[in-house]
């Protein structure tokens, strides 16, 4: 059984990433319990910056998303839309002392495809180092 | 459309200082389509405000609400359901919602959280450009649509000045000439002609000078 992580992450991510079906979305969100909410998107162009700061603000230590490889979003530029909105998020939360790492953006790899349990653990081992937000109290007993 | 950018953080947050609970305010009109004050930045701006209140470990209430438009009183009129709710208002208005909303509750604080900027047009996503002063007597006609007060650097009327190089401003290289974007036109319509009379100095005073400008139209009120 793994070991019980501390930090708690939002992960949004396009529905074509690999490993993301809706039985492997549920078994994650089993296998790592309220430490973990996963929001499928039809393409990562559909974030919206308020939706990474709702997550921060309500229980996330972090909140990412994953798009598509350069050139493979299926709506063209939806990825690049992702990109950028995460760039303006973090400027945002800059502005208030937040660390900007607690939002960020996965570009998926054409070559090394990795699924989203991949991704996840990846992300799970980021927002450890980050440490529970100063947005909750040092235990993170005001969460959402 | 009338276009704003979102003041600095800090200033916000120094101004709702005192207050304890307020009431983010978007308008889902021009503001929001140069992404300022609709409902998205209206609902990024709370959510950021709460997370700062939060680190800071002051307590506050910061609800979000949009209305159509805060520049009208039909629409301002829907805060009469919650204002009581509230002991501030932050408005990411233009200034003239802003202003109507703190004339409609005159005894409510009305914090804007925008600079109103110009009015002007999306040129494309993600960029809006000035191109009208409201200078109460548009001229134009007379210039193919291009309007040489907001639009040259020089604010000529009888231009152009000669300094342009290449198309470009020579006291902005970034703008186009006002005055070669004039010429070309006029000349696509075969209308160079408009050119040749003399225009006399602008008369200011039916922008400014004169207080705050209104418009009456009896047809319109009740």
């Amino acid at each position: 059984m793994k070991e019980s992580p501390k930090a708690r992450v939002a992960l949004f991510y396009c529905r074509n990433v690999p490993g993301s079906s809706e039985e492997e979305r549920q078994a994650l969100e089993k296998e790592y319990g309220t430490h973990v909410r996963l929001f499928p998107l039809a393409c990562s162009g559909r974030l919206e910056p308020v939706h990474l700061l709702r997550a921060l603000e309500e229980f996330a230590d972090a909140a990412y998303v994953i798009t598509c490889p350069e050139g493979a979003c299926r709506y063209f530029e939806g990825n690049r839309r992702a990109v950028k909105r995460v760039e303006r998020t973090k400027a945002v939360i800059a502005g208030i002392g937040l660390e900007s790492e607690r939002i960020g953006i996965i570009i998926g790899n054409k070559e090394k495809t990795k699924t989203l349990s991949e991704h996840l653990h990846e992300l799970m081992e980021t927002a450890s180092r980050l440490g529970v937000s100063p947005v909750f109290n040092r235990r993170g007993e005001d969460r959402g | 459309m009338i276009t704003a950018e979102q003041k600095p953080i800090e200033e916000i947050r120094a101004m709702m200082a005192p207050y304890k609970r307020v009431l983010a305010l978007g308008c889902a009109s021009c503001v929001a389509e140069c992404a300022a004050g609709g409902e998205k930045e209206t609902a990024m701006l709370a959510s950021v405000l709460r997370m700062a209140d939060k680190m800071n470990g002051e307590e506050r209430m910061i609800k979000e609400m949009t209305l159509e438009r805060q520049c009208v009183n039909e629409f301002v009129l829907q805060l009469d359901r919650v204002i009581e709710e509230y002991d501030a208002i932050l408005s990411l208005a233009c200034g003239a919602g802003v202003q109507a909303v703190a004339e409609m509750y005159d005894d409510m604080p009305v914090i804007p959280a925008l600079n109103t900027e110009f009015i002007g047009e999306t040129k494309e996503r993600g960029l809006w450009v000035e191109n009208c002063l409201g200078c109460g007597d548009c001229m134009l006609f007379d210039f193919g649509g291009i309007c040489p007060l907001a639009r040259c650097s020089k604010h000529l009327l009888n231009g152009p000045c000669g300094g342009s190089v290449d198309g470009k401003c020579e006291v902005n290289p970034d703008i186009p000439c006002a005055w070669q974007l004039i010429i070309d036109r006029l000349a696509k319509f075969d209308a160079l002609e408009r050119l040749e009379k003399i225009y006399p100095p602008k008369d200011w005073s039916k922008k400014q000078g004169g207080g705050p400008r209104k418009i009456v139209r009896e047809d319109q009120q009740k």
